[in-house]
């Protein structure tokens, strides 16, 4: 079940995303479970099928005029379908109807013995070596790993060597083999079960090991036990086919569909038509348990996201009044805006609107706010990588003076790399685990400018070097995950500077790492972009990271620009209410002030997006002016603002006791300094 | 590397051990009398005893394994008890048939697998993405004699163009070589395809999502190169592992389509020993088996240590 309209986990808009999975998380697990198991139609058909199958067998009898085993007819051999014989009849005149129903017996059958037999074994003993561990749990484990290495059918057929054929034995032959595989999984779970805190609290609470294994464990490992065992079920009804197709399973006066398909082949030179019903009742049934075991696994599981490489470029939209972009800046964007359909409906919802920014060349400015603000977004649609299944517009993206909007994937590839570096959140998700570090950053210089290895590496070093990656020769041939946060980091770094763009786009570039090298890290960016003069696009939701690296900041909430101006000028005499709250939600005062200040609420879901301004409904200061119509942004003090009562509103920004721009060390490292 | 492969190669020594022990003694317990079929119904007392002296099945069952295990390790596993042929020299005859088979019909599952599994993915949610996974979910559920059986039917016995019988003339060039094989190893590939498939495609989709697939289009490269070098490289890893799997289940697989095709493999005369009772082919059938999967099993841990740097140090 891929949910049509997903956003991409990646951009950090998550919460601007609707979340099926909130909702639901609301109802209980079983009801959860049910809803979206009985969403799922094509399992609730298999079901249906299995279910019609299994009362057919009971009832098989009673649907057949004639025996299964003994021809009603001799004459009537070979007899066509859809005669006297509704599926005709076989090679000595049995009708092949009756034979199909009576085989769902033992198919079924067969079916329950081995799984049952599979299962008996496996959850014992896979609870017991998954719970207590030690030398048996090796000794075991190294057994089943050999046995389910081997086919299972050369195995089965050493254990009928031994115990004789005959379709009870085949089958619990098949119960041995798939004995292993439960255990198999079954110990797997406990052991990723027996880390959860549940274990413990019983452990705590004095209950023995058997209740703990089987009253607390088991439960919370019966859905990948039944998904599995409907899997199962699947092989061991090819399996009773196949041992009889071969005479190891059912005996000749058995109507399993294993044997019909043997019989069937013995007069293949004669008609091919007895091969056709069984063929399909052994692959309808089969059919049905996978796909129900999947729908199961899905009910249990979370849902599946799209993952198709879904980047969506800028379409040209209409230049609204006057705006033309800024000719003597680096980038220019113009009315940016980005639709995504709303699930579960045709429109679409609107998550960012009329988002018009400058950057000169080598400046670093900061796109500040929360998750769910539509910054991460506003910034890959520079790179034309909306992702999928938004769609951007802007009247203008100017870069160095080119126009990006309307190009297309493959134009924007000059762009990507050689002109813009992206720099992300995650290093360690950013850069892929299967290829060394030196070959991630040689990539895109061979690839934009043809460059031999050999130099491109030469590059590749400097650049390590320049990042402040200590010994770069011992470390350009590691793999990432030889690396610590910060130097995966700094290695992200000199591959979005591989190329020597003119803007870097640094997407939350320090949260997912550790407070002590988050300062190093901003430094590097800081120091790089000077000595360079590459301009740097710094999208964060924290202001303390911004203070001393950019000079200048746009601030973002609800898919709007609530407010832009020079850094120093937004600091020191916010404009918008909501600029005011992310500078009191600074946390370098807390031990000061004992307590952090933040903004009451999260962003509101973009549909719940009110007409008037986004903010009104979490700020403090909202009239009933504020919610009747549109804001639009003003000058108002030093900066531009989107409040109808910035005039009149004293709002308290960065005070002459609490820091001086550009003169203190970042946040982070300041706080490292002082303890 | 190298290391890795000969210690793993050791370790293989002692499991074989284990293997043919555990069988010798299972097989005992098959009430079949193979005299009686050896010298037919009317056979008199003596020739039975006479055969059975002949056959070592008057000693204790200690000494006959014991014997057993002696040749063995010299690597003479006995002759048939039916034809007398050595049985190291019948059934390395027979693995080069079941193996072509294998190997062809692996071929065909991975590239047709690997190539729909990634279609799929890289046009997730669209058509292309829905006809392979219903193609797949339908697929992975055709038993394989019953594939074999309609295409024997079809194409070789209606329709004449492919041999029914197998004929050691035929198969002397390649060519008809090929030939012979096909049908075999599209009956035998096609429900590994699907299953192929259905993993390359959620482990492409899995990898498709990571950041560092956006950090290769942040580059500027083409598509066809992030989908190769970036994402294809990663979502290999359990592809790997499933393709162990697939091998170990066309092995099995094998013995029924060599069965319908009357191809001279080791499946059918693995069966045909079980009935039988022709213990010597019995136990060489199940240990080749046995190596050759755990062999199989070493190379792809190998390939898997190759595609995964983060394992390659254990």
């Amino acid at each position: 079940m891929v949910e049509p309209t997903t956003l991409d986990s990646q951009v950090s808009l998550e919460d601007v995303a609707p979340d099926s999975q909130e909702t639901e998380e609301s109802l209980g697990g079983g009801q959860r479970f049910r809803r979206r198991l009985f969403r799922n139609r094509v399992a609730m058909t298999a079901g249906g099928f299995l279910l019609l199958l299994i009362a057919v067998s009971l009832i098989a009898p009673w649907l057949t005029s004639h025996d299964p085993n003994q021809a009603t007819n001799f004459a009537d051999f070979h007899e066509p379908a859809f005669s006297e014989y509704l599926l005709g009849t076989d090679a000595v005149g049995r009708d092949i109807y009756t034979r199909i129903l009576f085989g769902g017996r033992y198919a079924l059958g067969a079916g329950l013995i081995a799984t049952g037999l599979a299962l008996a074994i496996g959850i014992p003993l896979g609870l017991t070596i998954g719970y207590f561990r030690g030398w048996a749990d090796r000794i075991i484990m190294r057994f089943v790993e050999t046995v389910v290495a081997i086919p299972a059918v050369v195995l089965a057929i050493a254990i009928i060597a031994a115990v004789g054929s005959g379709l009870v034995n085949a089958m619990i032959a098949i119960g041995l083999v798939y004995s292993m595989i439960i255990t198999r999984l079954t110990r797997a779970q406990v052991f990723a079960a027996r880390e959860e805190l549940y274990v413990d609290g019983a452990i705590a609470a004095g209950a023995n090991s058997n209740r703990i294994m089987f009253r607390h464990i088991l439960p919370n490992i019966a859905p990948a036990l039944i998904v599995q065992t409907t899997l199962l079920f699947a092989q061991a009804v090819l399996a009773e086919a196949a041992l009889s197709f071969l005479g190891l399973g059912a005996s000749p006066d058995q109507a399993s569909w294993g044997r019909m398909l043997d019989n069937a082949r013995t007069n293949i030179n004669t008609t091919i038509w007895p091969a056709f019903p069984p063929g399909i009742a052994i692959f309808a049934t089969v059919v049905s348990f996978n796909v129900l075991g999947d729908g199961l696994r899905d009910a249990f599981g979370r849902e599946a996201r799209g993952g198709r490489i879904g980047i969506g470029d800028v379409e040209k939209a209409k230049q609204t009044d006057s705006n033309t972009p800024d000719s003597s800046a680096l980038v220019s964007v113009r009315d940016l805006s980005v639709r995504f359909p709303r699930p579960g409906t045709t429109d679409d919802i609107t998550v960012v609107s009329n988002v018009n920014f400058d950057i000169a060349p080598g400046e670093i400015m900061a796109l500040v706010g929360e998750s769910g603000s539509g910054k991460s977004i506003s910034a890959l649609s520079l790179l034309g990588m909306v992702p999928d299944p938004g769609r951007a517009a802007a009247s203008a993206i100017m870069l160095e003076g080119q126009e990006l909007t309307d190009l297309d994937f493959d134009e924007l590839r000059s762009i990507r790399g050689k002109k813009i570096g992206l720099i992300s959140q995650e290093p360690m998700a950013a850069l892929n685990p299967a290829h060394t570090v030196g070959r991630q950053i040689i990539e895109p210089i061979r690839y934009h400018y043809g460059t031999s290895h050999a130099d491109a590496r030469k590059k590749a070093l400097e650049l390590m070097r320049k990042v402040g990656i200590p010994n770069p020769e011992n470390r350009i041939d590691s793999y990432p995950h030889q690396f610590s946060g910060g130097m995966a980091q700094r290695v992200v770094i000199a591959m979005a500077l591989s190329c020597e763009p003119s803007l870097l786009i640094a997407d939350e570039p320090t949260t997912a790492l550790d407070v002590t090298v988050q300062g190093q890290v901003l430094d590097v960016i800081g120091d790089l972009s000077r000595e360079l003069g590459v301009a740097v696009l710094l999208i964060t939701h924290d202001l303390g990271v911004v203070a001393d690296l950019a000079s200048r900041v746009a601030v973002m909430y609800a898919g709007e620009i609530v407010e832009t101006g020079k850094l120093t000028d937004v600091f020191h005499n916010p404009q918008h209410p909501y600029t005011e709250g992310l500078i009191k939600a600074i946390p370098r005062n807390e031990s000061r002030l004992g307590t952090l200040p933040t903004i009451d609420g999260v962003v509101p879901p973009p549909w719940e997006w009110p007409v008037g301004c986004h903010f009104a409904p979490r700020c403090p200061y909202a009239t009933d002016d504020c919610r009747r119509g549109p804001v639009d942004l003003t000058p108002s003090g030093l900066s531009i603002t989107r409040c109808i009562r910035a005039s009149e509103l004293q709002l308290a920004g960065v005070g002459a006791d609490r820091l001086e721009i550009g003169a203190t060390p970042a946040p982070a490292s300041s706080e490292e300094g002082a303890e | 590397m190298l290391r890795l492969f000969f210690t793993r190669l050791l370790a293989v020594i002692p499991l074989m051990f284990f293997v043919g022990t555990v069988v010798f003694f299972l097989v005992q317990l098959n009430p079949v009398d193979p005299t009686a079929a050896l010298l037919g119904d009317d056979a008199s007392l003596e020739s039975i005893a006479q055969k059975r002296a002949e056959l070592g099945l008057d000693k204790p069952l200690v000494t006959q394994y014991t014997t057993w295990l002696g040749s063995a390790i010299k690597g003479d596993l006995g002759n048939s008890w039916f034809t007398g042929e050595a049985v190291t020299a019948e059934l390395a005859r027979r693995a080069r048939v079941t193996f072509s088979v294998v190997f062809g019909s692996l071929l065909i599952a991975i590239a047709l697998g690997v190539s729909l599994g990634v279609v799929a993915a890289v046009k997730s949610g669209r058509w292309q993405d829905r006809l392979v996974t219903v193609v797949s979910s339908l697929g992975i559920a055709v038993p394989n004699f019953w594939l074999a059986l309609v295409l024997a039917a079809v194409f070789a016995v209606q329709l004449g163009w492919f041999p029914a019988i197998w004929t050691k003339a035929r198969t002397e060039s390649v060519g008809g070589w090929l030939f012979t094989i096909l049908l075999p190893c599209i009956a035998l590939g096609m429900a590994s395809s699907a299953a192929i498939a259905r993993q390359t495609r959620s482990a492409m989709i899995g990898v498709l999502q990571q950041d560092y697939i956006r950090t290769a289009l942040s580059k500027g490269l083409p598509v066809r190169r992030v989908i190769t070098a970036h994402a294809l490289r990663n979502a290999a890893i359990p592809v790997v592992s499933l393709v162990g799997f697939q091998l170990s289940a066309l092995i099995g697989g094998a013995i029924f389509v060599e069965f319908i095709f009357n191809l001279p493999g080791l499946g059918t005369a693995g069966v045909d020993s079980v009935l039988r009772k022709n213990t010597p082919v019995t136990l060489g059938f199940v240990m080749i088996t046995t190596f050759v999967v755990v062999l199989a099993n070493i190379l792809l841990d190998m390939a898997y240590a190759w595609l995964n740097p983060k394992v390659r140090k254990n």
